[in-house]
């Protein structure tokens, strides 16, 4: 039998909602825009800026600002750490699941 | 953490998956098919009736036109075909579902403009009157690529709206030129638009 698991395992940066809805959208896509993102998730741009600066400082996504023509295009993207930690939370959710663990 | 709340940030995040998975998934391949397709139709076409104007088929024999008919009915149908089924094993490849609901929205948003310009096509049949039959469905298949769209990202959009301003441009100028449009339109367009998708995709499993 394998031990419960703590709180304190669990990621404060992945765990909050935003920033959890972020990651899972960088999971699946190699690279999404400000813009598609914030359609996606249905975000305002405060919102967005706010966590994904979070997610940044964490390691957890890279952003990349350039410009598309004349119009300034800032992209996001998981870094190898972020996803690391995405299957991480995701092993701890499943267990939680299966096991009933609080 | 309690199991009801990882249990709805679990759905949380198929959800988001989903709906993200299918951003990515623009149909490539299947749009060079279909657009080598149409492009191959409306050349059997302008060798059937030796013009650019659709219209024109009407001068053909009886049978000539059963056959212009389901000529086109099979490129349609295939071509569709091909599209779901080869965006389905991509959906599979990726882990989604095929059926999951933003890709039953795509659909459904297509649906009801595809069935308006076959509705419209059977007016036009009936009166006689074929002249106008590339740029409405070039207009209306560009409806439902705009609004299947919505739940992808911007390049489908564009796609139909390019769709809609060649149909309407077509429509007030050139609906003489019914075969050259379809040509373009599903022919070119669909080419172009699955090259750029091929490039991008390409581009993003080589950082």
């Amino acid at each position: 039998m394998s031990k419960p698991i703590r709180p304190d395992k669990i990621d404060s940066v992945i765990h909050e909602r935003v920033r959890l809805a972020i990651v899972s959208a960088l999971a699946v896509a190699p690279e999404m825009s400000f813009n598609e993102l914030k359609a996606t998730l249905s975000l305002t741009d405060g919102n967005l800026s706010a966590h994904s600066r979070t997610l940044e400082e964490a390691g957890y996504i890279r952003i990349n600002k350039s410009f598309e023509g004349r119009r300034p295009l800032t992209t996001m993207r998981l870094t190898p750490k972020g996803r690391h930690a995405f299957r991480l939370y995701l092993t701890i959710l499943r267990r939680i699941i299966e096991r009933n663990v609080q | 953490m309690e199991r009801d709340v990882a249990q709805a940030r679990m759905r949380e995040v198929q959800r988001i998956m989903e709906r993200t998975t299918l951003y990515t998934l623009l149909p490539g391949t299947p749009a060079v098919i279909g657009g080598v397709m149409a492009l191959a139709g409306c050349v059997a076409s302008y060798a059937m009736i030796k013009s650019l104007d659709f219209a024109d088929v009407l001068a053909l024999s009886f049978e000539a036109q059963i056959g212009f008919c389901i000529m086109w009915t099979v490129i349609g149908v295939v071509a569709v075909t091909q599209e779901i089924l080869l965006t389905a094993r991509a959906a599979r490849l990726a882990g989604v579902s095929p059926t999951a609901r933003p890709a039953r929205f795509a659909a459904f948003s297509l649906s009801p403009s595809v069935a308006v310009a076959m509705i419209l096509t059977a007016v036009f049949l009936h009166d006689g009157n074929m002249h106008y039959i590339a740029p409405v469905w070039m207009m209306c298949y560009g409806t439902g690529v705009y609004a299947a769209g919505l739940f992808s990202l911007r390049l489908p959009r564009l796609l139909g709206l390019a769709f809609i301003a060649m149909g309407a441009v077509g429509l007030l100028l050139l609906p003489q030129y019914g075969v050259l449009l379809a040509a373009v339109s599903f022919g070119l367009l669909h080419i172009v638009f699955g090259v750029v998708v091929l490039a991008r995709s390409r581009q993003s499993s080589l950082i």
